[in-house]
């Protein structure tokens, strides 16, 4: 589904990704994990279009897709949601799930400032539509609320079901049980699953081990900007070198 | 049955009585002309105000340039119509556009400018524009001599009155007030929005971010631009200095004033400062130091504007009644 070919990017002399070729199987839960400043959210943004590569490419349905803009790798189908929260905070729940649709509604600026009969109908099943999503997370009762009102945990699945909303055929969730309690997580696990039976593929970058073993199908290992190690999750926790570079060593 | 989108507010009332005034006023202010002539220019203005609305409270994206779009407004009408001979209202449309193109080629280089880049970029556009209207090559805006305009009819009708010239100002009003509700409210409205909240977000959720800024200026300008236009037609003369830095910054303190991102708070904003500068005409000199303590009291002690303080009062106020019939309540059962 997504492949990419020795993906690198440098900031000044520092190289935070360091030509990392990887692939990621449809319909599976491939997880992205190394200790902090490994470049993980840094690789996340090269292939979300926030920045470009220096060189390598990035191949999407064997598609090129690097160098483009975050919105239009969102028109391609890839999804994502933010490290940092970043939900639209005076927007209502509700409102924040019909932007996520954005790239699929069709009316435009005229039959929006003329509320065309076609544009009445497509709000009206676009709020429909960003009810059901509310109800897949659990948010229903939230959603008339403005996003910033919401816990930690519920922002962050609000992040999830928005980066959704737009019917991604892949999505990339970086760090979603951060700041979430511990029932949050349990639930977690089993919302990647029912995103997995929607037929959307996950990439997901978690510090979280045990919902990483748990959920995994297959698991990439960065440190220093150089891909480490990869494998099942059962392999991945045997390799000497990942826990060299988690627990360091000589 | 469709769930809501919104908390439901019940607004009839307050649209019916805000409209049952804005019909009357021309009765109250029975027949004196000059009363009249400050209603009709509260209308000019809330077009113009409602417009800079749409590109600095709803995209967020700072303009202190849009005097510019009203002088496009207000000479490209009065010289097409007496160069060309084009009916009046053809012209207000024409020059309104005019603007709106001028407004998309400026917001196309300044998408990727923000906060005090922005605004120096548009006061530096508006600075261009008094120029050109003060040397203007073959003099056609009449440079310092200012600009007279014929008398103002459409469709053949001949407006002589004050009250005839409120009531054509009112149907402005409504009609573009009306489109600023459809459009906020939509998929357009909800990009400009999410903009203004989190580009990055934005972009990321498949909005074409450049586009959208750019729709928000050309929109904004064409609503400044008419305004512009009616301006003319009800004063009949302008001169260059109507159109200085000064009234951007007017028209920004009416937004700030009454409350931006809301249909009401211009609407709330124009009228109290127009009243309020016409009630203290005898310091005239003093003028931008009240916009500036204006600006101020806005700054310190209501964020929301007029309008967004008069929302929170109702809120508090909702919340006590039902507490307090709460507290009967549960007394009731004691």
């Amino acid at each position: 589904m997504l492949t990419t070919d020795k993906v690198t990017i440098k900031f000044g002399g520092l190289t935070a990704v360091n030509a990392v070729s990887l692939h990621i199987a449809p319909n599976k839960i491939t997880s992205l994990i190394g200790p902090n400043g490994a470049g993980k959210t840094t690789f996340f943004n090269c292939i979300s279009g926030v920045y470009k590569p220096n060189s390598g490419r990035v191949i999407f349905n064997e598609k090129e897709i690097q160098g483009k803009k975050p919105y239009q790798i969102n028109e391609e189908g890839i999804s994502r949601t933010y490290q940092i929260i970043n939900l639209f905070r005076k927007m209502n729940v509700l409102e924040n799930v019909v932007v996520g649709m954005h790239p699929r509604l069709k009316s435009g600026y005229l039959s929006d400032m003329f509320r065309t009969p076609a544009q009445r109908k497509e709000e009206r099943s676009a709020f429909r539509k960003a009810h059901e999503w509310l109800e897949f997370v659990g948010l229903e009762e939230d959603a008339l609320n403005p996003a910033a009102s919401l816990s930690y945990g519920k922002q962050r699945l609000l992040e999830i079901v928005r980066g959704l909303a737009s019917d991604p055929k892949l999505i990339l969730l970086d760090e979603p049980a951060a700041g979430m309690n511990s029932k949050e997580k349990g639930e977690l696990d089993i919302l990647l699953k029912k995103i997995l039976d929607l037929g959307v593929t996950i990439l997901v970058i978690e510090h979280d081990m045990k919902l990483v073993m748990g959920v995994s199908d297959y698991i990439y290992v960065l440190s220093n900007g150089l891909l480490l190690a990869q494998g099942t999750p059962m392999e991945v926790q045997n390799n000497p070198d990942v826990i060299t570079a988690y627990l360091g060593g000589e | 049955m469709d769930l809501p989108n919104r908390p439901k507010k019940n607004r009839t009332l307050l649209n019916i009585s805000l409209a049952a005034v804005a019909l009357l006023i021309p009765l109250l202010a029975g027949g004196q002309e000059y009363t009249l002539l400050l209603f009709c220019i509260i209308e000019v203005y809330i077009i113009a105000v409602s417009g800079l609305d749409i590109v600095f409270g709803y995209c967020g994206q700072i303009s202190l340039g849009h005097a510019a779009f009203y002088a496009i407004g207000a000479y490209g009408t009065a010289i097409l119509h007496n160069t060309f001979g084009l009916p009046i209202l053809l012209t207000m449309i024409l020059s309104a556009s005019l603007a709106a193109l001028i407004g998309a080629l400026l917001a196309y280089p300044a998408s990727k400018l923000v906060f005090h880049f922005l605004s120096l970029s548009t006061i530096a556009f508006g600075e261009i524009v008094y120029q050109f209207l003060i040397h203007s090559p073959g003099g056609i805006t009449k440079n310092f001599n200012g600009l007279f305009t014929q008398r103002f009819s459409i469709f053949g009708y001949v407006f002589r009155t004050n009250a005839a010239w409120y009531y054509f100002g009112l149907i402005c009003v409504a009609v573009f007030l009306g489109a600023k509700y459809y459009l906020v409210n939509s998929k357009t409205g909800r990009a400009f929005t999410a903009i203004r909240e989190n580009t990055h977000a934005a972009n990321g959720m498949g909005i074409n971010v450049r586009k959208y800024k750019v729709m928000a200026f050309a929109t904004s300008a064409f609503y400044t631009a008419f305004a512009g236009a009616m301006y003319i037609h009800l004063a009949s003369y302008v001169h260059p200095d109507t159109f200085t830095q000064r009234q951007s910054v007017l028209f920004l303190t009416m937004l700030l004033f009454g409350g931006s991102g809301s249909l009401l708070g211009p609407i709330f904003g124009v009228v109290s400062v127009e009243l309020l500068i016409e009630s203290l005409r005898a310091f005239q000199d003093y003028q931008v130091l009240i916009y500036g303590v204006l600006m101020l009291i806005v700054i310190v002690a209501l964020p929301g504007g007029l309008y967004g303080g008069f929302r929170d009062i109702a809120i508090l106020g909702k919340g006590f009644l039902k507490n307090h019939s709460r507290h009967r309540l549960d007394k009731g059962r004691e």
